[in-house]
């Protein structure tokens, strides 16, 4: 038996040893990937971005999704864009458009735009796009109807002028048209551009591996100037931990939702105030918080601060009790946010006979948005110290949605975090303020006429003197908990230089790469 | 053999049949895919009219008919995670990386086990064994996503060996096969011990000692083949669990983007779709593994006659 047992020892000797080989050999040469190339020069660099999702699709009307835009912003371009603060700017049109009646906005286009198929941008590819999207919301092939249900039609005025007419008078149609993607004429037809994106965009679409890398090459003929950046890969790490092992690897240059307790553990990060509210609906026609007094008392109950520090890593800033940011029209800087007053609290409810009630709290456990669970169970507490009991419930995704977007019986308190992605106040209030939208709980006429008022002016500081008259009136009445914004926070190498927009939008032409 | 087959592919495709049903009825009494398709503020009308589009509006039963007459032409509908793709093409374009994840993976639990539990059965109940024994336990023992975190913290974060996501194999596929044969090369080893300890104390391998047969050849031909068969059918055991079950966490712990990781998105998206093409495709697969361990039984001892 002897000489067998020196064989089965040899046969293990003989793995451990390919073992180590692979990875000792590997250890010693880590300078293969992208991301350590540290030759690179700061022109013609390559870089690699991990995203926390990948594209559902990458045509850029179809569906609602960040992947997908993180890496069409790229391919793709807009009539308008927004400068990093937010503030509306040309983009494939050369100003702001003007009005040509209440439904009839017009648009300059820019001369000596290319698609990258060749095809000479004019005002025949604004058309394509308009039509191709009226005619996915008809079919129900789009998930963006909210977005651009307004849109009746476009006509070609000449070759670099387009007017875009709306089915009503439509004051957030600059908004939409940062937001609608230019594509090429003959795509209007085209149910699915998934497979071959053709934009006018800094970076030209290359290869796609389903599941593993989606690889863009700059666009050298860019009516804006070729890019710095040469080449980007994205890959996809749902996990955060795996996107943070990556980015210390040196695997990645920039990362996207970094948690915030990790920052220290990465090369470099940024951080930028963007558009993500978290938030709690209260409902404002039953229950428990049918009396404004209590909806106040559990506003003052909320240590704001604290959940920041506790709960963000301090990497939020209060909400001034209005959902919006301060880069949104309509946002109204008198708005304070209601202070931390247990005391006052206490009192209002026991002034309305609500002292050891039970309030119902949902939530959500998948992990959906960022320590939801931990800031739900912090809040819970602090409703509980002035009198209340509170049954909270964090059910998986699916299931919160269901009580989200029950119509017929809304609880008292529901979390929500929202977000705005045309940076424009309509589709937020209309959601969540305004009476019959699918997360609000109040009934309130006078907050939705103002609402839908707002929507349909077009003078644009009219329609923010509406919007901030709208978010004053839903603040005396404390529909909300308003609690913090959080701030977006990126991952990124020591030698990637980038900074973060309040838009969240991860443009590669404006990075570049340290020599 | 040719009357076994004929036997057991029909038998296949009723549990074939049987899971896809069983999914669809699951899914649609629990899921809503247009919840998670359209964007949070989409109201009520919106949502509706996407369901009315998608046929998720008409009675149960009159979906199953549908379901049924295109399921019979493999048509498993359309992806709503992957927007826009036929289900079961998403299947295929991710299948390859679970084969080969699920195939490194035991080729290491076999390379591994084999060796490991002739080791231990060599002194039964000596420090060796002992020390095996116990290893094994630790491996078959440890949840798969606390092996996962341990693993990809130590060889990416730390070592630096080894990356997470797709690349070279070398330094992508080591680690997740590793973390899936682990626990497989705990259960193979004890399994190969016991077998071996009760083979080494049988009486034809007296015999064969008295007869001054080489213990190396009594090992080889003689105690191994009759440990075979249990061998190889917790080895398919083994597999079935790698295809239909533990990739899910192992992909989704390596970001190694498998049928597995996909399942977890579909899940998560209650893609019904998606969903019913890949429990379709495992089951498939499940059903033709059995079929094969049954035939290797046939192999391994020419007295087994398959019926």
């Amino acid at each position: 038996m002897k000489s067998f047992h020196r064989s089965v020892v040899g046969a293990l000797a003989g793995v451990a040893l390919v073992a180590t080989t692979l990875g000792g050999a590997h250890a010693a040469a880590p300078a293969t990937t992208p991301g350590t190339t540290a030759s690179a020069a700061a022109s013609g660099a390559a870089i690699t971005v991990a995203l926390g999702s990948e594209p559902t699709s990458l045509d850029p009307h179809t569906v609602d999704d960040g992947g997908e835009r993180a890496i069409n912003d790229n391919i793709y371009e807009t009539l308008l864009t927004r400068d990093a603060d937010g503030k509306l700017q040309p983009g494939l049109a050369t100003a702001l458009p003007t009005q040509v009646d209440p439904t009839t906005w017009r648009f300059t286009l820019r001369d000596g735009v290319t698609f990258h198929d060749g095809t000479t941008f004019t005002a025949d590819a604004v058309v394509a796009t308009v039509n191709r999207m009226i005619r996915l919301i008809q079919e129900k092939k789009t998930d963006n109807d909210g977005f651009y249900s307004t849109l009746a039609s476009a006509k070609k005025v000449d070759d670099l002028t387009v007017d875009i007419v709306t089915t009503k008078p439509d004051g957030v149609l600059p908004a939409r048209a940062y937001w609608l993607k230019i594509v090429a004429p003959g795509s209007e037809t085209k149910d699915d551009l998934s497979d071959a994106p053709n934009g006018t965009g800094p970076y030209t679409f290359t290869s796609r591996e389903t599941g593993v890398n989606i690889v863009l090459t700059a666009n050298p003929t860019y009516w804006g100037g070729a890019p710095s950046i040469s080449k980007v890969t994205y890959e996809f790490v749902s996990e955060a931990g795996t996107r943070l092992a990556g980015l210390k690897s040196g695997k990645y240059d920039l990362i996207t939702n970094l948690a915030p307790n990790n920052v220290k553990e990465a090369p470099a990060y940024q951080a930028k105030q963007a558009q993500e509210h978290p938030i709690l609906i209260l409902n404002a026609d039953g229950g428990i918080t049918a009396d404004p007094n209590v909806r106040k008392a559990l506003n003052l109950a909320v240590d704001k601060q604290a959940l920041i520090d506790g709960v963000y890593s301090g990497f939020a800033t209060i909400d001034e009790g209005q959902l919006l940011s301060p880069s949104i029209v309509g946002y109204n800087d008198t708005i304070k946010a209601y202070p931390y007053d247990p005391e006052q609290a206490k009192q209002l409810i026991k002034a309305a006979g609500a002292e050891g009630k039970t309030i119902t709290l949902v939530g959500e456990s998948s992990g959906r948005w960022l320590n939801d669970k931990d800031l739900l169970e912090t809040i819970a507490g602090y409703w509980q110290e002035i009198g209340l009991t509170v049954d909270l419930q964090t059910p998986e995704f699916g299931k919160y949605l269901d009580v989200l977007f029950d119509r017929n019986q809304r609880a008292d308190a529901i979390f929500v975090s929202s977000s705005n992605d045309l940076l424009d106040p309509d589709r937020q209030l209309s959601t969540y303020y305004q009476a019959g939208g699918i997360g609000s709980s109040n009934s309130n006429k006078d907050l939705a006429a103002l609402i839908d008022q707002g929507r349909q002016e077009l003078n644009a500081d009219a329609r923010a003197k509406v919007y901030q008259d709208a978010v004053k009136m839903a603040y005396d009445q404390a529909y909300f908990v308003w609690l913090v914004s959080n701030q977006d926070v990126y991952g990124t190498s020591t030698r990637l230089v980038f900074t973060p927009r309040v838009d969240s939008k991860l443009l590669v032409k404006d990075m570049s790469v340290k020599a | 053999m040719g009357r076994y087959l004929l036997k057991r592919l029909p038998q296949g495709m009723v549990v074939i049949f049987g899971v896809t049903v069983f999914v669809f009825i699951v899914t649609r009494v629990v899921g809503d895919p247009v919840k998670f398709m359209l964007p949070l503020s989409a109201t009520a009308e919106q949502r509706a009219a996407q369901r009315h589009v998608m046929g998720l509006d008409r009675p149960i039963l009159a979906q199953f008919w549908s379901f049924l007459g295109d399921v019979i032409h493999l048509d498993f509908g359309t992806s709503t995670y992957v927007r826009g793709k036929a289900a079961l093409s998403v299947v295929f374009d991710y299948l390859p990386r679970t084969l080969q994840l699920v195939a490194a993976g035991m080729v290491l639990a076999v390379v591994l086990s084999i060796p490991l539990g002739l080791l231990a059965s060599r002194k039964p109940g000596g420090a060796l064994d002992r020390a095996l024994t116990s290893l094994s336990l630790v491996g078959l023992s440890m949840p798969q996503f606390f092996l996962g975190s341990v693993l990809v913290i130590a060889f990416t974060v730390k070592l630096q060996w080894f990356q997470t996501g797709v690349g070279p194999l070398h330094r992508h596929l080591v680690l997740p096969a590793v973390c899936l044969a682990l626990p497989a090369v705990g259960r193979l080893a004890m399994l190969v011990r016991s077998s071996m300890i009760d083979e080494l104390n049988s009486q034809y391998v007296k015999v064969l000692k008295a007869k001054g047969m080489p213990a190396r050849r009594i090992l080889a031909v003689h105690a191994l083949r009759n440990a075979g068969i249990p061998y190889v059918t917790l080895l398919g055991w083994e597999i079935i669990r790698a295809l239909a079950g533990f990739t899910v966490v192992v992909e989704s712990v390596f970001a190694w983007p498998g049928i597995g990781f996909m399942a977890k998105q579909a899940i998560a998206q209650q893609d019904f779709y998606l969903i019913q093409a890949i429990v379709f495709v495992v089951a498939v697969m499940v059903v033709v593994l059995n079929i094969l361990i049954d035939v290797s039984y046939k192999l391994l001892d020419p007295r087994v006659t398959l019926r």
